[in-house]
């Protein structure tokens, strides 16, 4: 069993806890798992474009140096790696990561401010998103050989969001033809549809105040998934996940007129393959209730096999 | 602890030190803590002080010390006074403070933010946890309470006696203290179960259980009550228990 120091971030305690709880289930059954730090703070999302601001800086810093100490607690042999499931706090951890460590001066400042609570960077720490555990240390055939109920009938549209490929320095996949979601989504039997608007932007924080904007977006990013042939959308992005699921539920109750397709979080896929409790999933956050596409594929019975 | 019974008799001996109270130099023996120092120097303390024993936080004061450029802060009632040191007293510290009905709400991060918003610009700096005068982690229970994680809060809160020293120093403007207040209520109130004990007692009070032992007690004479008091109480013998 290998042990990862997890950062969850603060959307995976409040509106993504399906996310967070399959994906501790599933690495236990991985043999990966992800082991959450003790006291974690904010990640210090959105990161700040303006170069001088050290302030904005010192949050995702000190998430690395907790970090490293909280690996001294785990197993010898554990990897100097924070990982991540939520991909805005995997994005900002990486970048500013690899910010200070190009830069001394920078690291030298928000250092200071760190010293006095003994916790000083190293610039000796990896981020690594979930996904690039899953692709480079437990492998996609472990994950097929793990699955217990293949999620046959599912025909799953892959939906990256801007923050796992962009900008360079945290992107985890080919920035134009990213494969990680796609063959995750076949380890676990189910079949991937490809849609062009994979990384459509899904409108972001335009949610707080012009919600109007997202809906075109949503609107378009689903019409591309479904006219394909899909039947759900798998993120890994919590604001992805709100404003596809959440917004697709206004616009029903709206308009009266389509279809919307479920969204999962590529460890809530995981989950119902790897035969985890249905209950860890948490649907009763989800706005549009996957249960029903699930009862009709046979792939309700979360832990019968085993 | 160095004692303050030797004033009167061998002032002599009691070494001086010198301290600046809002600039002005004032000498005072060294064995004074803060709040007693500044009686010595003459000033008559209407607001700033409590208990004078570390538990409510009403003598929060900032200070720098001679020759150190840091900004440290204390309560004015547990710190002894150094040779050089330059201070003031912070009787109130100004800051929003949320209305709210806790039968109300809900124990999560939302409701944190609704009556606190500016939780959300916390920039992780750890100013908060570093002036704490009881050594709270101020800035995690920060976190905690915007992750929702209130539990976590909750606890790690408990000790604060709300000076506001965390408040003043926060360059995200968030009101910890009263934050604390909240996330404190809402686990009281929605995650810890309530103790069977103290139900029933509460039921036998209202049943009027004690009643007539308590109008027997009201109307005892003086002298009745010294007997009971003094003379029939059960001690405990710390010793022999």
């Amino acid at each position: 069993m290998v042990q990862y120091s997890y950062f969850p971030g603060c959307n995976l305690k409040t509106n993504a806890k399906g996310f967070e709880e399959t994906a501790k289930a599933v690495s236990k059954i991985l043999e990966a798992e992800l082991i959450e730090m003790p006291n974690w703070n904010c990640c210090g999302t959105v990161h700040t474009m303006t170069s001088d601001n050290m302030m904005r800086r010192i949050a995702p810093v000190r998430v690395l140096s907790r970090s490293k100490k909280h690996i001294e607690t785990l197993p010898e042999g554990t990897l100097n790696q924070v990982v991540t499931l939520c991909s805005m706090c995997n994005s900002t951890l990486k970048i500013v990561n690899r910010e200070v460590r190009m830069d001394p001066d920078k690291l030298e400042k928000i250092n200071y401010q760190l010293e006095a609570d003994d916790e000083i960077y190293e610039k000796d720490m990896e981020v690594k998103h979930f996904l690039e555990i899953i692709r480079d240390e437990i492998s996609y055939e472990k994950l097929s050989k793990s699955v217990t109920n293949p999620l046959e009938g599912l025909k799953i549209s892959p939906y990256y969001g801007c923050m796992l490929l962009h900008p360079d320095e945290a992107a985890i996949d080919d920035v134009e033809m990213p494969s990680v979601l796609e063959n995750l989504v076949e380890s676990l039997g189910a079949v991937v549809i490809d849609s062009p608007l994979f990384k459509f932007c899904c409108g972001s924080y335009h949610i707080v105040d012009e919600d109007s904007i997202v809906d075109t977006q949503v609107e378009k990013i689903v019409e591309a998934a479904r006219s394909r042939g899909a039947n759900a959308l798998v993120v890994a992005c919590p604001l992805c996940a709100y404003n596809i699921d959440h917004q697709q539920k206004i616009m029903k109750d709206k308009t009266q007129t389509k279809d919307p397709l479920p969204v999962f979080y590529f460890t809530q896929l995981m989950a119902l393959a790897l035969g985890v409790p249905m209950k860890t999933n948490h649907f009763e956050d989800h706005h549009i209730n996957p249960k029903p596409l699930l009862k009709e594929l046979g792939l309700s019975g979360g832990k019968k096999s085993k | 602890m160095s004692k303050t019974k030797t004033k009167t008799e061998k002032k002599n001996d009691n070494p001086m030190v010198k301290i600046y109270i809002m600039g002005s130099a004032h000498e005072v023996p060294a064995s004074l803590t803060i709040m007693k120092a500044m009686e010595y120097a003459g000033f008559k303390i209407t607001r700033g002080a409590g208990c004078r024993a570390g538990f409510c936080g009403a003598c929060a004061t900032v200070y720098r010390k001679a020759g150190d450029f840091r900004i440290y802060a204390a309560l004015a009632c547990q710190t002894q006074v150094e040779d050089g040191m330059v201070l003031t007293q912070l009787p109130f510290v100004p800051a929003p403070k949320g209305k709210y009905d806790v039968s109300k709400l809900s124990p999560t991060a939302n409701t944190v933010l609704k009556y606190y918003p500016e939780v959300a610009r916390c920039l992780s700096c750890n100013a908060c946890s570093k002036v704490c005068p009881q050594e709270i982690h101020v800035m995690d229970y920060i976190q905690y309470s915007l992750q929702g994680q209130i539990d976590k809060a909750a606890e790690e809160s408990f000790d604060c006696v709300q000076c506001g020293l965390c408040t003043i120093r926060c360059p995200a403007e968030i009101p910890q203290y009263h934050v604390a207040t909240l996330v404190r209520r809402l686990h009281g109130k929605y995650n810890m179960t309530s103790p069977e004990t103290l139900e029933a007692r509460v039921e036998e009070i209202e049943s009027g259980f004690y009643d007539e032992g308590l109008k027997k007690l009201m109307e005892a004479s003086k002298d009745e009550l010294r007997q009971k008091y003094y003379h029939e109480r059960d001690f405990i013998d710390q010793k022999k228990a």
